[in-house]
This record gives structure tokens, C-alpha cells and sequence, in this order.
């Protein structure tokens, strides 16, 4: 059977990346200079004390040892607790060191599984845009290659690729928002707090779409099936909406997968500007606060997703185009 | 089909037909005019650039830019199409149905086949429901002989073979009841046992479903052998129009004269045939049951393609040595082999008393100063962005042969020795016609003087006219060096002017070694009846495609009969070749074949 | 498509030239191409020039001038500060200019670390294909699994952001895209026939891959790696506006916007001004980028 086949390909060697990810983050947690302990501790905790937390904690163990336990963990389902968190409220600040016992500490999978979703709703709804604005435009390019449809698709795409962010989401969270107040911007109070970070971020990604799509629509339209296709009777309707562009949505479709991690960047940064209480800002917070548990689970947890949307969209290409099937 | 249409006395008449490309303003048909009755099939003819392909897209209302109609009528039904767009495209694909010579690519690889012949019949012919779209569709698969035609309707085109696929596109063509087909170049993708097939079953259908086909080709034995009548253009103009025996017997016109004058014969007697064997020299390369397969993932997990097995011959010093079959018989897999690019999974090859299978990379490179390789295409294989000079020194280099100086000097006494200009040293190759990269090819392999070489479909890409040149180069250099060739090449009448003794492989495997004269006058094995029986050729036919070959695809090379790979294409196979696959045997005179037929105890 | 059969040669002057040649005028012939030059131009010369000449320094505060708005519009502009000042003063369109040298070097600095450890992965693993390319390629999920940013802000934030460090991050959190267009080109070139010519006449693989291979498939990379500056001069200024790029007082894109952010109220220009130099700095390389990607693809699909 072949996709119980694939299925188990893909999702060993999707375990192999997860780990190696983990590795990777791990050891890079620890080589680099800088001791969460006296973060989470305070400035002011003694050199001893300092020292208690942290073997109590096993961080002064050989790396692998820590790794070892730590996978250990997940491979349970526990991705361990935040350092910095408590299990109900804000962070702790810095200063103060009476509540680090470890009992109070929220659980990683809980901080990410309370803020996935909102990242989710956002992502979604930044996709959907992303397409209404590209799909037209990436097509009609591809139709008219060296016509004006497809120079106007290279410099729409030019602009749109040119406009960083989170000056944009400053720009225009200024005049949409504090000018004209047609949407509202900082924080999350209902969905439409989603709709202005979601456009922000559908500028972003729109590029990657209209230049996938004019290079492949241009690409299917010059193939000969496409060609003979007219000769055999077939009208240009047919041509275009039934084979040019099915054809034309596997490259489209892979693009989906490469570039995930480039939604999940502009997420992040996306979230951070508009205060959307999300996986980004969460990403964010933990970073500063050098919260390791925090950033691990969170690595993984993204390179968990990668490795299933990618899979998702390798099964849709092969749906698609039987001849990926291998 | 319009019944009217067939009563009528001309399907088709082109008048004073011109088609022009414009921007250079030359005329690419001249004055074209010519009739067409309904249920005829009419060959043209005409070398590369005489403008054939033109009239069939002119005809199928498929000129695009640059090209444009600058005067003339295509009448059909007494309409002029070309002043009547409308009327043009309600013909398209309806009455005028048009087959091409890329299968491989006429179909959208996302779609199944059946799919796309319903497609095509409810878009000329909306009125037909799906159901019966359908059901015709899979008539029709299997009126052109596809087996499992239920099964294959749902197929995609990616899992037909190039022959069974041209079968797909006919039915593609049929599908409308055409009054006209338009075939253009059809067999010229295919394999010669395979287009002979396509080749009887049009005429077949021409028979059965009434449709006038005008059969566009550049072979002129293809030619005649397809039609009723054949039509010969030349630059762009129609020079003459006979029937295809009074053609070859009368010529009209010198070009048509000049055309047959040049073709190659097959059985004509009477060639210059290597010397003789002397029987006391040692083979300068040994091949002994050598094999080779290779790994591939198919749907059903993974396979083995076995690509080579049981290939055997020896070839001597001085030797033109060639080794002829069709694609997929593991020729190009042979040569990988041979040249010891990829290292045999049984077998030896001896060059030389030394194992190239065996040797170490290191001794293989020292070895391959004495056998080279000239590679099939012009264009792909010459680096894109070396300059002539630099690709001829190159090998030197590698072997780090001669200082500066004398690398030079043997670069351009090889440019000359082949007869390139030796101004050309300093410029890129991109400026080369497809006969001067053969050379250069030629020059780059033996600059470093080896003993073998090894031409792998070297003339293929070349015309007619080249390829004599270039064979009598082979020559020149062969008395003045003391090369040795193998050639490797599916085309026989190459084969059969220059070598002196013939391996025929079929699926991976040795079926017959023979010397020339023998191979063609008495080949003992029936595969190579078949490959005989199936060329183009003009002379009168020694053995008829139809008592040698039956229908049917070979079979993969992943699922292998255990018998003779040929039984099912064979028909005077019996019982013991589906159980049991002959071995290479003598038949004596120094030929041998693998047919349980030569067996004493069978006949 | 079959050919149709009406110039069987026509050795034109334009195939005598390299490819990379070919690209090059195919590119410079172009509006965008011209149009990116000119303005990318322009604003080097000024980022170069300007606040030598002009002698302003970025960093010296003027409180009397501060949220001085830029020219023409608002109240209390002035013709020395053409762009304003900001909360302390300082003249923005000078701290513009340097934060563009440091967004260019960067830039550029960090897409030639990338296309250089990217382009050597995928020859190794394109070139010798079986266990070397699964090892690699493991290795290229998992680094693209990894979202660039979360992974430059974890190294960045953890550690302290200096400009080899800034650079050396972006640089190997960026090159599995180039790893991986390398290895399917070097794959697609492998089974040429003159490689195959090359190894019969004995090179070695060395040989093979150096000079026969890599020559001809990194300059049309290259040309697509332009585009990447523009991304990575962003991602620079995003790390400069999280606080982990070159720190303050070092005026950077980044910086100056997060900074601006704060009084985006009563003075909008802090934060937006520098915003559009950079979105005319980024359209600029794009609009070059984009069009030397094209002539590749077309030099390519005709070649």
C-alpha cells in the first residue's frame, strides 16, 4: 500500500529531523555565554544559593546528560516547565527570588498549547489573504509572459518583498488604526484584532506566491499538451482552468512547505508589534527572559509542524500529479 | 463522421498555398496547391526545412507567430478555412484531428488518458454524454490493439510506453470521427519494430473508419511504405506527386532523383566486407556474461531492473565492431560498462588481458588513455564554456601528457586531422554545427591516442549527408592509427555499411553475434528477423514485417518472462522458449545466437 | 513542442557568449534592472558620501532641535535637518545613511557566508549523491525546520549581538535553500553527457566538481543570491528592531524605528522615514534581483 508506505518514510524520517533539532537548540542553549539561574534567581541572590538552584535543576551535569534526560522527557509527552513562568499569572520578574520552587512552574506544553491556536487563527487568515491578493495576479502574469499582467506582477512583488514588516505593521497600524479606526490594532480583545496583523503578514508572503505562480503558469502554458491542446478541440477554458492550472499548483504547493518557516519568522516578529498574544510573542518573552525549557519545546513543536505540513503537502502534490508517486 | 463530406469528390484542396515568416519575409511554403479525396492516405515528403511541418499546422489552423499565411486557400467542403476562422475551429479537433510526433508529451501528465479522450469528444461533440464517451473511448483503445484497454483508460500517460501512447493519441484523433487526420512525424520518436506496428494499424484504420490521412515524414522509404500516393516537397514547394512504386521506379524531378540516389541499401551485395578473420589474434576487448541491474522505487515498492545480463562477445583488433537494438535493450547501459564508468554486478570485461570491471580507479584511469568513448549528443557533450582548444587539451592535462607547448601543438594537429580549422582554437564550441562537434568529439577522444574506441550513437544526431563524411573520416583514421571501433546504434543501415561484425541485443541480453553479410542474409534468431524485417527501406523486402513480428510491447525489464525474453513477440515460439531462456551458441562461421531453434534436436 | 522545422541552424552571435554574459546583457537591458541600478546607486553614493561631506554626526544629540520634523511638513522644520531629528536631536537623515552602510554590509557580507556554505553542501551532496547526500540532506531539513529568526534571536539573545556574530548567524541559519538548489543542479548537470565525457577521459572527481561543475552552476546562483540581500538586509533590521542587532549608540534601520515607535504619536517621522529609505533600498536590489533571476530563467528555458 503506498501511503501507509510513505506515511512510515516520512514520519521516521520527520522523528530524525525533530531530534536533530533538539540536539541542535540544546547544545546551542548551553554553549552560548549566559546563566539563566541568575536570571531567574535575581541579581541580587547570593553565588551559593545560585549554585543550589541550579545542580538541583541538573544544569550542571554533562551536556548529555541533560540531553538524555530531556529527551527522555519527550518522549513521554513532557516537554518540561518553564524556568521564569508560574503556573497561573505573568511572568516573574527578575528581581525577586522566593517563588522559584519548581512546583509553581508552568509546563511548557501548556504555555504552547494555550497560544497555538491564536497563532493558528492568524496564520490561516494572513494564508487566505496572501492568496486573494497573489493568486490573481501570479496567474494572470503567468498567462502573459512579457506583457504587462507579468510586468506588473514583478513589481508589485519587488514592492511588496521590499516592505519590512514591522514597519509596515507600524505604518499601518498609524493610519488605519490611530487615523481612520477602521481596525483595531494593539493587543486581543476578539477576531478583529487578527484581521490588520494578518494583513501585514499576507504582504509578506504575497511575493513568494505571484512569482511561484507567473514562473509556473508561464511554465505549464508553454508545455506542448498545453500547445496541442487546442488542436485536439479543446477551448481555452478548458485549457486554463482544467490543465494549465492544475498543473501549475504543484510548484505553488511546495512553495507551502519550504516557506513555513518564513510564515512562522513573520509571525513572530508580526505578533511581537501588534502585542497578539501568540506563539511569536511567546517565542519572544522566552528568548529575553532566557526561559531554555520555554525555547526548546518551541523549536520543537515548529519543527514538528514543518515536518507534518510538509508531509501534507508532498500527499496533496502526489494527488495532484500521480507521477510524483514514487 | 459527415456523411456528405465523404461523398463529396475532394476532402481537402490546397490552393497556391503561401506561408510566410515574417520579420525575415522568407517564404517557408510556396505556392503549395494540391487535392486530397476522402479515405486516401497521402505521404509528404521532405528533408528538414522544406517546410512539411508547416503545412500540417497551416492546415490544422496551428501557425502561431512568426509564422503567417500571406495567400493561397485550404478548402474543405468548399469553404476557405483561412477566410473563415469560425468555420476553422469548429473543425479543429472535430473533422480535422492532427496526431504529432511528441506522444510523450501531447497529454497532461495530471490527468488519466481516458479521462482526457472523453474530455476531447465532449468538447468537439457536447451532445454525446459522458457513459458514451466513455464506452467509445475504451472501443477505440482496443481497435488499436492496447491490451487491457478497461484498465489502461484509467491509466496515466507517464505509465505508457512511447508506442502505446502514439496508439492513445491516434485514438485521441479518432475519437471525433475525423474526415481528415493529420499525422505528422508519428513514427519518428519510435523504435523500428514499433513504428511498423503504428505503421499497419493506420492503414488498417484508414480501412475501417474511412478517415483520408495525410501522413507528414521525413523517410522516404516511410513514406511508401505508408500511402497511396506520395508527395514530395522540396524548399517549400511541391515538386512532384506519384504513386509510391512509380516514385522509386520514374523520378520527375532531380531531387526526388538525388533523394533515392543517396539512401543507404541494406541488401544490395557487392560492398567493400572486411577482411577476413584471422583466427590467431588475441580479442583486444572480452566481454563474458556480463550483468548489470539497477534499483528503482516503483509503485509496488522496489524493483530491479536488470538492465544487462548475459551479454558475451569478443571483439579483435582493427575491428568495426557493432552492437545494434532498440531503446531499452541496455545498450547505453552496456556502455557504461564498458568504458568502466560503472563497474558490472556479474561477468568480466577484459581489455587487454586487464579486468575493467576490477581495476582499481586508479588503474582504470591509467587504462583509459587506450580506450576512449564519443559520446551521442552534439550539444550535451562538450562542456557549455571551455574553448575548443582548451576541451582538446583537457585529456592531456588529466594525464599530465607534454608541457604547454606540446599539449598546443597536439590540440591543433588533431583539430586539422579531423578537419576542423585550426583558427577555431580560442573560440567556444557554441558556434559549431552538429557534424563539427562530432569531430571535435572524435578529436578530443583519440588526442590521447588510445587503441578502442567506442562511438555511442555517434551519426545519430547527424543527416545523411554528415554522417558519410564522417564515417569516411572513421576511415582514415583507422588505416593511419590502427583503431579498433564498437559502435553502438540502433540504426542498421549505419550498421550494415560499416562494421564488420554485429551483436544484436533484445532486453538486456546478447541474442545473436554474427558478421555482417551473415546477420543480414541469414540471421539466426527471429528478433533479428523482426529488427530486419521493420527497416525503412526501399529495396525489395527479404523478410515481411507481418510473418515476423507480432503484435505486443517487449516485456519490462522488471518483471521478466522466464523463458526467451522474445516469445511474446515471436511467432514461431513454442513451448520450451516460455520455460527456458536459450544460451548463445554457435551456428558455426564464427556466428552465433541464442534461439532454441538452432537447437539440432528442435528442427 | 516540436521544433518547427524552418531554421534547422542559426548560430546567432548571442550563443558565442558565456552564459553568465548572456544574463548579465539579458538583465541590463531591462527597465527594472536599470531602474534598481540607478536608485541603488543613488543612495549608495549617499550613504557613502553624505555624512562625510555634509559633516553631521549621527550620534551628536541637540536637545533645543529635538522632534524637529522634516522638511516642509509640520511645524519648526528646518533645512538642516532634512529629514528632522528625533527625541534627542540627533539628524535623522544622517543616522538614515549610516544605518544603510550597516544594513548593506551586513547585508552582503552574510549572503556571500550563505551562498558559500550552501553552494559547497550541495556540490558534496549533489556530486557524490547515496550516503554523503542523505547525511547532508538530513542535516538541511533540519536546519529549514527551524524557523531562521526563532533560531537567530535564540543565538542572538542569549548571547551578545556583534557585527562578525550578527553576520555569522544569519549567514548559517540561511544556506539550506542554497544547499538544496545547488544539489538539484549539480544532480541535473552530473548526468550530462560532457561529465560523462570528462570521467572517460580519467578526471578526477576533484577535477570534475571544481572545475568543470562549479563554474558553470554558481554564477546563476549568484545572480539569485542578489535577491537574499534584500532579505537579509531586512532580517537585519528586524534584529535591530527586537533590540539584537548592532546595539545603540550605532544608529541602525532597526534601532531607529523601535526608538521612533515610542513617539510614533507626536512625532510619526522618526519611525517612518527611515522605514522608507530602506523600503527604497530593498526595491531597488529587488527590482535588480528579480531581474536577473528572469534573464536566468529565460537564458535557461532557451538555451
Amino acid at each position: 500500500m503506498f501511503l501507509a508506505r510513505f506515511l512510515a518514510r516520512r514520519l521516521a524520517q520527520g522523528a530524525l529531523i525533530v531530534f536533530l533539532v533538539s540536539a541542535l537548540i540544546f547544545t546551542l542553549l548551553r554553549v552560548v555565554p549566559g546563566d539563566p539561574v541568575r536570571l531567574m534567581a535575581g541579581g541580587m541572590a547570593p553565588e551559593a544559593l545560585i549554585e543550589e538552584i541550579a545542580s538541583d535543576m541538573g544544569l550542571r551535569d554533562p551536556i548529555y546528560i541533560q540531553f538524555g534526560r530531556y529527551i527522555g522527557g519527550i518522549l513521554q509527552g513532557d516537554l518540561g516547565q518553564s524556568f521564569v513562568r508560574p503556573a497561573n499569572g505573568a511572568a516573574v520578574g527578575g528581581a525577586s527570588f522566593d517563588d522559584s520552587t519548581r512546583s509553581e512552574r508552568a509546563e511548557v506544553w501548556t504555555l504552547i498549547a494555550e497560544t497555538a491556536p491564536m497563532t493558528l487563527q492568524l496564520a490561516v487568515l494572513a494564508m487566505a489573504f496572501a492568496l486573494l491578493i497573489a493568486l490573481p495576479i501570479g496567474i494572470w502574469g503567468g498567462l502573459r509572459p512579457g506583457g504587462w499582467p507579468d510586468r506588473f506582477a514583478l513589481y508589485i512583488s519587488s514592492v511588496f518583498v521590499s516592505l519590512p514588516n514591522f514597519w509596515l505593521g507600524i505604518v499601518l497600524a498609524l493610519l488605519l488604526s490611530v487615523k481612520l479606526k477602521l481596525v483595531p490594532a494593539i493587543g486581543y480583545e476578539g477576531f478583529a484584532y487578527t484581521i490588520l496583523p494578518a494583513f501585514v503578514l499576507a504582504i509578506e508572503i504575497a511575493p513568494f506566491i505571484i512569482r511561484t505562480l507567473t514562473v509556473s503558469v508561464a511554465g505549464v502554458m508553454s508545455q506542448s499538451f498545453i500547445d496541442i491542446a487546442a488542436v485536439r478541440g479543446l477551448t481555452r477554458n478548458q485549457i486554463i482552468f482544467r490543465h494549465a492550472l492544475k498543473n501549475s499548483s504543484v510548484p505553488l504547493l511546495n512553495l507551502l512547505g519550504v516557506q513555513f518557516s518564513m510564515l512562522l519568522g513573520g509571525v513572530l516578529v508580526i505578533e511581537f508589534i501588534f502585542d497578539y498574544p501568540g506563539l511569536g510573542l511567546l517565542t519572544i518573552n522566552a528568548v529575553m527572559q532566557r526561559d531554555f525549557p520555554l525555547i526548546q519545546g518551541i523549536a520543537i513543536v515548529t519543527a514538528a509542524a514543518f515536518v507534518l505540513i510538509n508531509i501534507i503537502v508532498d500527499l496533496a502534490a502526489t494527488t495532484i500529479d500521480p507521477r510524483l508517486e514514487y | 463522421m459527415s456523411l456528405d463530406m465523404v461523398q463529396t469528390k475532394t476532402l481537402l484542396s490546397v490552393r497556391n498555398l503561401t506561408v510566410t515568416l515574417t520579420g525575415e519575409g522568407r517564404d517557408v511554403l510556396k505556392d503549395v496547391s494540391f487535392d486530397l479525396a476522402p479515405r486516401q492516405i497521402l505521404s509528404v515528403i521532405g528533408e528538414s526545412g522544406s517546410g512539411k511541418t508547416v503545412l500540417a499546422r497551416a492546415l490544422a489552423s496551428w501557425l502561431s507567430e512568426p509564422l503567417a499565411v500571406t495567400g493561397g486557400e485550404i478548402l474543405i467542403e468548399g469553404r476557405d478555412l483561412l477566410k473563415d476562422p469560425a468555420y476553422a475551429r469548429t473543425l479543429a479537433g472535430r473533422e480535422i484531428a492532427y496526431v504529432g510526433g511528441n506522444p510523450a508529451g501531447a497529454l497532461d501528465p495530471t490527468m488519466t488518458v481516458g479521462a482526457q479522450l472523453v474530455e476531447k469528444l465532449r468538447a468537439v461533440r457536447p451532445e454525446i454524454s459522458a457513459a458514451d464517451a466513455r464506452e467509445k473511448a475504451i472501443r477505440l483503445l482496443e481497435a488499436v490493439k492496447i491490451p487491457a484497454a478497461e484498465r489502461r483508460f484509467h491509466e496515466y500517460p507517464f505509465q505508457y510506453s512511447g508506442g502505446m501512447m502514439q496508439r492513445a493519441m491516434i485514438v485521441d484523433a479518432l475519437m471525433s470521427d475525423p474526415a481528415l487526420l493529420i499525422a505528422d512525424n508519428i513514427t519518428q520518436p519510435l523504435d523500428v519494430t514499433v513504428a511498423a506496428q503504428i505503421l499497419k494499424l493506420m492503414r488498417e484504420l484508414n480501412e475501417d473508419f474511412s478517415t483520408a490521412v495525410l501522413f507528414i515524414c521525413s523517410s522516404l522509404p516511410v513514406a511508401c511504405d505508408a500511402a497511396d500516393e506520395v508527395m514530395v516537397l522540396h524548399d517549400g514547394r511541391v515538386v512532384e506527386r506519384q504513386a509510391p512504386d512509380a516514385l522509386i521506379d520514374t523520378p520527375q524531378h532531380g531531387y526526388t532523383h538525388k533523394l533515392i540516389e543517396e539512401l543507404p541499401t541494406l541488401w544490395a551485395e557487392g560492398r567493400d566486407q572486411a577482411q577476413p578473420q584471422d583466427r590467431d589474434r588475441r580479442a583486444i576487448m572480452s566481454v563474458r556474461g556480463v550483468a548489470k541491474h539497477y534499483e528503482t522505487r516503483s509503485a509496488s515498492g522496489k524493483a530491479l531492473v536488470q538492465a544487462v545480463r548475459n551479454v558475451e562477445f569478443d571483439v579483435f583488433p582493427g575491428d568495426n565492431f557493432g552492437i545494434v537494438g532498440e531503446s531499452g535493450c541496455g545498450k547505453s547501459s552496456l556502455m557504461r560498462l564498458l568504458t568502466g564508468l560503472e563497474r558490472p554486478d556479474a561477468g568480466s570485461i577484459f581489455f587487454e588481458d586487464e579486468n575493467v570491471g576490477e581495476a582499481s580507479p586508479k588503474r582504470l584511469r591509467a587504462l583509459r588513455r587506450k580506450f576512449q568513448l564519443v559520446l551521442q549528443d552534439p550539444y550535451g557533450s562538450l562542456p557549455p564554456q571551455s574553448a575548443i582548444g582548451a576541451i582538446l587539451e583537457e585529456p592531456l592535462k588529466i594525464h599530465a601528457i607534454g608541457n604547454r607547448a606540446e599539449r598546443r601543438d597536439r590540440a591543433r594537429a588533431a583539430m586539422s586531422e579531423v578537419g576542423l580549422p585550426t583558427d577555431l582554437y580560442d573560440s567556444l564550441p557554441t558556434g559549431l554545427s552538429a557534424g563539427q562537434r562530432q569531430r571535435l568529439n572524435v578529436a578530443r577522444a583519440m588526442v590521447l591516442e588510445p587503441r578502442l574506441l567506442i562511438m555511442d550513437e555517434t551519426l545519430s544526431a547527424l543527416d545523411q549527408t554528415e554522417q558519410g563524411k564522417l564515417l569516411n573520416l572513421f576511415e582514415r583514421l583507422q588505416a593511419q592509427h590502427g583503431f579498433t571501433y564498437i559502435f553502438i546504434s540502433h540504426d542498421l543501415t549505419m550498421v550494415r555499411q560499416v562494421c564488420s561484425r554485429i551483436a544484436v541485443m533484445y532486453l538486456g541480453e546478447t541474442v545473436e553475434v554474427a558478421p555482417n553479410e551473415r546477420l543480414f542474409f541469414d540471421p539466426g534468431h527471429p528478433y533479428s528477423r523482426a529488427l530486419l524485417s521493420a527497416a525503412p527501406t526501399l529495396e525489395e523486402r527479404r523478410y515481411r514485417p507481418e510473418d515476423c513480428l507480432m503484435e505486443g510491447e517487449p516485456p519490462s525489464p522488471i518483471d521478466l518472462p522466464p523463458g526467451c525474453a522474445f516469445a511474446g513477440r515471436c511467432p514461431q515460439a513454442f513451448d520450451r522458449c516460455l520455460t527456458e531462456n536459450p544460451r548463445l551458441r554457435s551456428r558455426g562461421g564464427q556466428a552465433l545466437a541464442a534461439c532454441h531453434l538452432n537447437d539440432p534436436g528442435e528442427s | 513542442m516540436s521544433a518547427i522545422d524552418i531554421s534547422p541552424d542559426l548560430p546567432s552571435k548571442a550563443r558565442a557568449k558565456t552564459i553568465s554574459a548572456r544574463i548579465w546583457s539579458e538583465a541590463f537591458a531591462s527597465t527594472e534592472f536599470r531602474i534598481g541600478l540607478i536608485v541603488f546607486t543613488l543612495l549608495v553614493a549617499a550613504a557613502s558620501l553624505y555624512p562625510w561631506l555634509s559633516d553631521v554626526d549621527p550620534t551628536k544629540m541637540n536637545i533645543r532641535a529635538k522632534l524637529s520634523p522634516p522638511i516642509l511638513m509640520g511645524e519648526g522644520w528646518s533645512w538642516s535637518h532634512p529629514l528632522g531629528t528625533d527625541q534627542l536631536g540627533r539628524d535623522m537623515l544622517a543616522r538614515t545613511l549610516v544605518g544603510l552602510r550597516y544594513s548593506l554590509l551586513i547585508g552582503i557580507s552574510t549572503t556571500i557566508l550563505m551562498v558559500a556554505v550552501g553552494a559547497m553542501i550541495g556540490l558534496f551532496a549533489g556530486y557524490f549523491g547515496g550516503r554523503v547526500d542523505t547525511v547532508l540532506m538530513r542535516l538541511t531539513d533540519a536546519q529549514l525546520s527551524i524557523p531562521m529568526i526563532i533560531l537567530a534571536i535564540t543565538i542572538l539573545g542569549v548571547s551578545r549581538p556583534t557585527i562578525p556574530s550578527i553576520i555569522l548567524v544569519l549567514g548559517l541559519a540561511g544556506w539550506p535553500v542554497y544547499a538544496r538548489v545547488m544539489r538539484s543542479t549539480v544532480m541535473a548537470e552530473r548526468k550530462k553527457e560532457f561529465v560523462r565525457g570528462a570521467m572517460v577521459l580519467g578526471a578526477t572527481d576533484w577535477r570534475i566538481m571544481f572545475t568543470l561543475l562549479l563554474p558553470l552552476v554558481l554564477p546563476p546562483l549568484v545572480f539569485v543570491a542578489v535577491l537574499d540581500i534584500a532579505r537579509m538586509m531586512i532580517f537585519e533590521s528586524v534584529l535591530g528592531f527586537l533590540g539584537l542587532g548592532v546595539q545603540p549608540p550605532t544608529p541602525t534601520f532597526g534601532n531607529i524605528i523601535a526608538d521612533g515607535r515610542k513617539y510614533l504619536m507626536n512625532a510619526w517621522w522618526i519611525a517612518t522615514m527611515p522605514g522608507v529609505f530602506l523600503v527604497l533600498t530593498l526595491t531597488s536590489v529587488n527590482l535588480m534581483g528579480a531581474a536577473l533571476e528572469r534573464a536566468r530563467n529565460k537564458i535557461y528555458a532557451g538555451a
